[in-house]
């Protein structure tokens, strides 16, 4: 069975199986390794996409579920890399390892569309979902606070 | 007997197989009535094969407004199997009783409905019978779509026929003997049929006619969300509407019996029906996904009747006022699960549920709001919401474009009727749902199904 | 590790002479701006072979190119640490480089790294003297042919921000590699008597700086072992035998896998080296097919004796072996009679304290890339310690070690568990079966079934007090199963009482405290060590040595009606044995006392809190004896009488490591030691049930997430002492803390890890039932 989307605005297709989880076509087919591989039950976050906007576990997101869906990847959430709360990320230089990062990105990415000035508490219930083992959550709760401040910056420059 | 069989199923194992407590009943029927007169009641003569219209021998403007009705009326949901051509039939519905195929209704001569004239389609339509004189199996709504205007039927059909032929012969029927045999329908026929057009209540306005008509003939509702009776007629009186179960799914109640702590007003009724998403409510998953969908297609007017109609049986915005206190309650009720986790079961569904389902401090999340407002955490039946986390909700389901994951990958059958008697416990006052593991490996076991 | 490890410097100083020559072509395989520069895009995996470049290299550890570009090999392993910033920082700083021509480059294992191992918090302190002496002679060389080139004398000239500049005229390195007479050597003894800067002339070490590594990975384009590829490669999942050691393949059905679309074949291991006994391979075109096809592949196993053990068998072995007063190996601790003093003593305090498993869960599931090319094996995959597997994989593929290397990347969280590498060898055995590029990855719950958890743990202390409360006598017995006999039996230390024993497993209770007459015994868990593959994990021993330890000063200081700060304080004098001595443990006990005081200072010791809560302190010399970090923790904690929930209000954290290297980083560092301490006291853990470990996923393993993280108030001792290690010794102090501060708030004392409501519940039941009885 054939099933096509589009992935960072770019048309894919796929003869995948049906329950092939949307994570591994991203990775091994389409190749786009940012998105990662860390629990495969939806419960760390590390392949946290976008999916019409929303963040979405991809590693138990059947492809057959995805007809028509518009995906966007950790790759895709800014041409040159430089969505506020990347941007934020670098400035508190959050990442350790690295590996749960491109997940909470994406993440903190819609809670900040959802809420551009969030309180703690809703960092906390939003961002639970996304496990870091090395445990960078003291920056990036403070990261998510300044790219909501960047964002408000380049919404007034604008 | 039929008792007998049906009370020998739960309500639940036989639900949404309307089709074939129907055909229970027909052999019910035969019983009743003894086999001459039966035979006499239940013979329609073949009406005579035509050359098949020409699609520029129908007005435009009456094929575009059949597509129109063709659509809301859900023909090609059933007609056609998923990813093959429209109307083509072959549409397997499954039962306890086995399994019976939806036929091909492309104007395809050989296979399809091409030799049909359109008084033979108006009695398929109207009467339940096919050209050729037999009895059509009730899975086919003809007791709805006998209210629908000649008119509408007509244009139905004008759109039908300009149709692209399908070749594609519908494959036979595997239903446990006798209830393959079509004659037997009569009999539920004389019982529970009343053919007739519908007919506007004097008691309302044009507006709230035009819903009903909508609801009651073309869209069939009812069919789905209202209980039946032993004999697999749709309960009347106070039982209508008041929910049932349908392919595995709980067609909730439309009247005020509806449990969801914010009323269905008739601005969440016009979200949820032609946006795919209800703020205070959810998006339409299994059965009503394609529904809903569906019902995009319909002319803003229509769009405002239909849900006027089904307002109106609810009452929903007579209650209106009791949206600020549900949204406010839960609020709360979000607000108390956000930050440190105290709870086992609310770490686990904070880690697995609120990264998506999250509201804010003092506001509702429009496209993903916390599941205290949720209707499935709401339902006598838990069936909806396991289903929901089993098995996720596609791209073409639901709120278009997005998609939920399917955590029945993951997750053991404890673990989602722990998830689920949280959110039991948590957002709802509702009492607790029993024996949620063993409904969540029975619904594992019947698999995600074909909607 | 420290003592494997620290070998290892010595020898990296001296064995190697530093060429200082204009050469010389060399092969660059690396990550992040190694090859592609900031903010370009990664290099191709497996392995993107750069262009022979010509430049500087006057030492094996970096090289400067024609372009002024600054290429330093890191043998370290790069896993969140970032570690190759730091210790380039330490090269860049004694070279005068300008630090924005930095590249980074990740070494394979060829053997003139020296051996690699990469943990124990001992990347800085080991190679700091070797990277400041390779800065140094870097330098005196570039500034010899530079003030050859600007005709002046060497006297005349300072380098400064990649430049050699004579009053008012300067060039730059990358002219100087180009035009300059580089051919300055530096003998062993010459490099070894180089001097090296003093902190206070320090411009890149000490202060803050981005590190390298960080930008790739907010863009999705950092590179780790699971991301590695190469053509033609299939995948292969295993399906794990029933228990760890001692399982055979009886029969393989892989009848209802062939329906899997993709699936090729399933091959039983065969491994000499005995480290994947049992294992099957499920191979398949692609991952998930491979997940599909290893749930439907049927293997019969005879099961190794292990596959019934359970928590409660470790746990009753251990204390079987406690009681027995001749098992284990005694440290030296200085002699005495310690059952004499302890018989003596008027006061005797006695505990067992016990911890549970604790799993990695490293968020990169475990993984390698294997395949034969021009008949070396290539490995690629993330590992911290290439040196301890290499000879295992050398066994286990039947080839010398010399045809065997490893290209190492990206890791996506260690804590210690990449330091087994034991995930390498299926993947090499099974490409040499296959005879083609083989990926293996292991789900998530193979991977915690397979993972090198923390053991169990029982501990049991004794002390015993004269009539004046001082202290006379203290035992420590503490059992578990050990890392270093699994992995690295060599490393065995020799007990006084010549019982071999594992280092890693017992530090943290040779303490620094006076306590009288002292005995610290080390005892193997030999049912736990058959039963899984014990393993390091973030602070290793002294992760849990410290929490019995300090928990147990608690009761000590309480038993005798004496403050729990001044009864340490007074403990901590500072002499004897716990002096300190240079270069790494000046000031002793004296250091812990410091850090001791000063997070009691700040969180307020003393003062009155509502009932419920607590607070309580905690404080440790980090891991080793000779490369101490000093810590303490104070705990405010709040205890609900209901529920048995204790919530952590608010950490403060006191830490003494020396010369900070990078401010920020080490700050990071802490950050994540610390919560993974509170992860370990209060939210994570698994039992031992039929053989393996009994929580294999999120749904029931539970670490800490962000919603559990409390205010934490971190703060550095300013020292310009030699720098230790960051990245783990903070955990050392974070469930004593705890334990104490709920003690504080409620009288009872838990002695099990982790914490669980449950557990406060049970022992608050039990208090009460001893309360009624007793009259």
């Amino acid at each position: 069975m054939s099933t096509s989307f589009l992935v960072n605005g770019r048309p894919v297709r796929t003869d995948e199986e049906a329950d092939t989880p949307l994570l591994w076509v991203l990775r091994d087919e389409i190749g786009l390794k940012g998105t990662k591989f860390g629990c495969g039950i939806g419960m760390c976050g590390a392949c946290t996409v976008h999916v019409g906007g929303r963040p979405t576990r991809s590693c138990i997101t059947p492809i057959s579920a995805m007809e028509g869906a518009e995906v966007t990847t950790i790759e895709g959430l800014d041409p040159a890399g430089q969505h506020p709360v990347q941007q934020a990320w670098r400035e508190l230089q959050v990442p350790q390892c690295g590996y749960c990062q491109s997940g909470q990105i994406m993440q903190a990415a819609v809670l900040l569309e959802d809420f551009p000035n969030p309180t703690d508490a809703d960092i906390d219930a939003v961002m639970t979902g996304n496990l870091c083992r090395c445990m960078t959550y003291s920056r990036i709760r403070d990261a998510i606070k300044a790219a909501a401040r960047l964002t408000v910056q380049a919404t007034t420059h604008d | 007997m039929a008792r007998a069989i049906t009370s020998s199923f739960d309500e639940k194992r036989i639900a949404g197989r309307r089709l074939c407590r129907r055909l229970v009943v027909g052999a019910v029927a035969l019983g009743l009535l003894g086999l001459a007169g039966f035979a006499a009641f239940a013979w329609q003569p073949a009406l005579p094969e035509i050359a098949t219209p020409a699609p520029s021998s129908f007005a435009l403007n009456v094929v575009a407004r059949g597509a129109v009705l063709a659509a809301a009326g859900y023909c090609s949901s059933c007609h056609t199997v998923p990813g093959g051509q429209p109307f083509g039939g072959g549409y397997a519905m499954k039962s306890a009783f086995g399994t019976i195929y939806s036929t091909n209704i492309s104007p395809d001569r050989e296979t399809g409905i091409g030799a049909w004239s359109k008084d033979a389609f108006r009695r398929a339509m109207h009467e339940g019978v096919a050209r050729d004189g037999s009895h059509l199996f009730p899975a086919f709504p003809y007791e709805h779509f006998t209210k629908i205007s000649d008119d509408d039927v007509d244009a139905i059909y004008a759109f039908i026929m300009s149709q692209k032929p399908v070749h594609a012969s519908a494959q036979p029927n595997a239903l446990i003997p006798p209830l393959g045999i079509r004659a037997l329908q009569a009999g539920w026929k004389l019982l529970f049929f009343r053919p007739g057009r519908f007919k506007p209540s004097a008691d309302h306005d044009a507006q709230w006619n035009r819903g009903a008509y909508l609801a009651e003939a073309l869209d069939h509702c009812s069919a789905c969300h209202s209980p039946r009776n032993l004999l697999g007629a749709e309960r009347g009186g106070a039982a209508r509407y008041s929910g049932a179960y349908v392919d595995g799914w709980f067609a909730p109640p439309l009247t005020a019996a509806n449990p969801s702590p914010s009323p269905w007003t008739s601005d969440e009724l016009h979200a949820y029906l032609f946006q795919g998403i209800g703020q205070f409510h959810g998006t339409p998953a299994g059965p009503m996904s394609p529904a809903a969908h569906s019902l995009f297609v319909l002319p803003q007017a229509d769009q405002n009747a239909l849900v006027r109609y089904i307002a109106s049986i609810g009452g929903g915005d007579a209650r209106a006022g009791s949206a600020a206190a549900a949204k406010g309650l839960a609020l709360q009720i979000n607000a108390t699960s956000a930050g440190r986790q105290t709870d086992p079961d609310a770490r686990f569904y904070v880690a697995a549920c609120a990264s998506c389902h999250y509201n804010g401090t003092g506001v509702i999340n429009p496209a993903r709001p916390d599941l205290a407002l949720n209707s499935a955490a709401h339902l006598s039946s838990p069936d909806n919401l396991i289903r929901v986390i089993l098995f996720g909700i596609d791209t073409p389901e639901g709120a278009p474009g997005l998609v939920m994951p399917a955590f029945g990958k993951g997750f053991s059958d404890a673990d989602v009727a722990r998830l689920a008697a949280y959110l039991r416990r948590t957002r709802t006052d509702q009492p607790p749902w029993p024996n949620l593991q063993k409904t969540v490996a029975d619904i594992r076991a019947q698999g995600k199904g074909v909607e | 590790m420290t003592r494997l490890l620290r070998h290892d410097a010595g020898i990296a100083l001296s064995r190697r002479s530093f060429f200082v020559s204009t050469l010389a072509a060399s092969v660059v395989f690396g990550f992040g701006r190694a090859v592609a520069g900031e903010g370009g895009s990664q290099p191709a995996a497996p392995a993107q072979l750069a262009p022979r470049l010509t430049g500087f290299e006057p030492t094996i550890w970096f090289r400067i190119d024609q372009g002024g570009l600054i290429w330093i090999n890191i043998a370290k392993a790069e896993m969140g640490q970032h570690i190759g910033t730091a210790l380039a920082r330490i090269l860049a700083d004694e070279l005068e480089a300008d630090w924005d021509a930095v590249r980074l480059v990740s070494v394979d294992t060829d053997p003139k790294w020296g051996p690699m191992v990469t943990g124990a918090s001992t990347s800085v302190w080991q190679t700091y003297p070797v990277f400041s002496r390779a800065g140094a002679a870097g330098r005196i060389a570039l500034i010899e042919a530079g003030a050859a080139l600007l005709g002046v004398s060497s006297s005349a000239c300072v380098a400064r921000k990649g430049r050699v500049e004579a009053g008012s005229r300067s060039i730059g390195y990358g002219e100087i590699v180009q035009r300059g007479d580089l051919a300055r050597r530096f003998s062993a003894d010459e490099l070894t008597a180089l001097a090296i800067k003093t902190p206070d002339k320090w411009t890149l070490i000490g202060r803050s700086v981005d590190a390298l590594d960080i930008p790739g990975k907010t863009r999705g384009e950092a590179i780790y072992g699971i991301d590695a590829e190469v053509d033609g490669m299939v995948y292969a999942r295993p399906k794990l035998p029933p228990t760890r050691y001692g399982s055979t393949v009886l029969s393989i059905d892989d009848t209802a896998a062939r329906s899997v679309k993709g699936y090729l074949r399933s091959i039983a291991l065969e491994d000499p080296s005995g480290t994947v006994p049992g294992w099957v391979m499920v191979i398949a075109k692609t991952y998930p097919a491979a997940i599909r096809a290893t749930e439907l592949v049927q293997v019969t196993w005879r099961s190794g004796e292990t596959a019934a053990v359970s928590d409660q068998d470790l746990r009753d072995h251990a204390h079987a072996l406690i009681a027995d007063r001749s098992a284990g190996a005694t440290l030296d601790t200085g002699g005495g009679d310690v059952e004499a003093a302890y018989a003596k003593a008027t006061t005797r305090v006695e505990a067992t304290y016990t911890t549970a498993g604790v799993l990695h869960f490293q968020l990169e599931p475990v993984n390698a890339l294997a395949f034969q090319k021009d008949g070396v094996f290539e490995i690629h995959t993330g590992n911290q310690a290439q040196s301890f597997i290499l000879a295992v994989l050398a066994k286990a593929l039947q080839v010398p070690p010399e045809k065997i290397v490893m290209r190492t990347y990206l890791i996506g969280g260690g804590f210690g568990r990449r330091l087994n590498g034991d995930y390498c060898v299926p993947a090499a055995l099974t490409a040499k079966a296959l005879q083609g590029p083989v990926k293996m990855v292991l789900t998530r719950e193979d991977d915690s079934l397979l993972d090198s958890i923390r053991s169990p743990t029982v501990q049991t202390l004794r002390l015993g007090f004269d009539a004046g409360r001082t202290p006379v006598a203290m035992d420590h017995a503490a059992v578990a199963g050990w890392p270093v006999l699994a992995m690295v039996p060599q490393g065995l230390l020799k007990g006084t009482n010549g019982v071999l024993y594992d280092p890693y497993s017992i530090s943290g209770a040779d303490h620094w405290y006076d306590v009288g007459v002292q005995r610290v015994r080390a005892i193997n868990n030999d049912l736990a060590q058959k039963s899984f593959r014990p393993g390091w994990l973030r602070a290793v021993a002294p992760g849990w040595t410290n929490w019995a330890l300090e928990c147990f000063m608690d009761e000590a200081a309480h038993r005798i009606g004496q403050d729990p700060l001044a009864f340490r304080l007074a403990r901590l004098t500072g002499r004897g044995i716990n002096a300190g001595s240079a270069p790494n443990a000046v000031g002793g006990a004296h250091r812990q006392a410091n850090v001791l005081r000063r997070v009691a200072e700040r969180a307020g010791w003393g003062r009155a809190l509502p009932t419920g809560s607590g607070l309580g302190l905690a404080s440790s010399f980090g891991q080793e004896r000779d490369m101490p970090t000093w810590c303490a923790c104070a705990a405010e904690v709040a205890v609900d009488q209901a529920t048995g929930v204790v919530t952590v209000r608010k950490l403060w954290v006191e830490i003494d490591a020396g010369a900070i290297i990078n401010p920020d980083g080490a700050r990071a560092q802490a950050e994540g030691a610390v919560l993974w301490g509170l992860s370990m006291a209060l939210y994570e853990g698994t039992d031992f049930a039929n053989g393996r470990v009994r929580d294999t996923n999120l749904d029931s393993y539970t670490p800490l997430r962000i919603s559990d993280v409390p205010t934490l108030e971190i703060a550095f001792v300013e020292s310009t002492e030699a720098p230790m290690g960051l990245g783990e010794p903070p955990t050392t102090v974070i469930a004593p803390a705890i334990g104490n501060a709920i003690f504080a708030a409620t009288g009872l004392r838990l002695r099990h890890l982790p914490i669980r409501p449950v557990d406060v519940l049970d022992a608050r039941a039990k208090a009460s039932a001893a309360a009624a009885t007793t009259p």
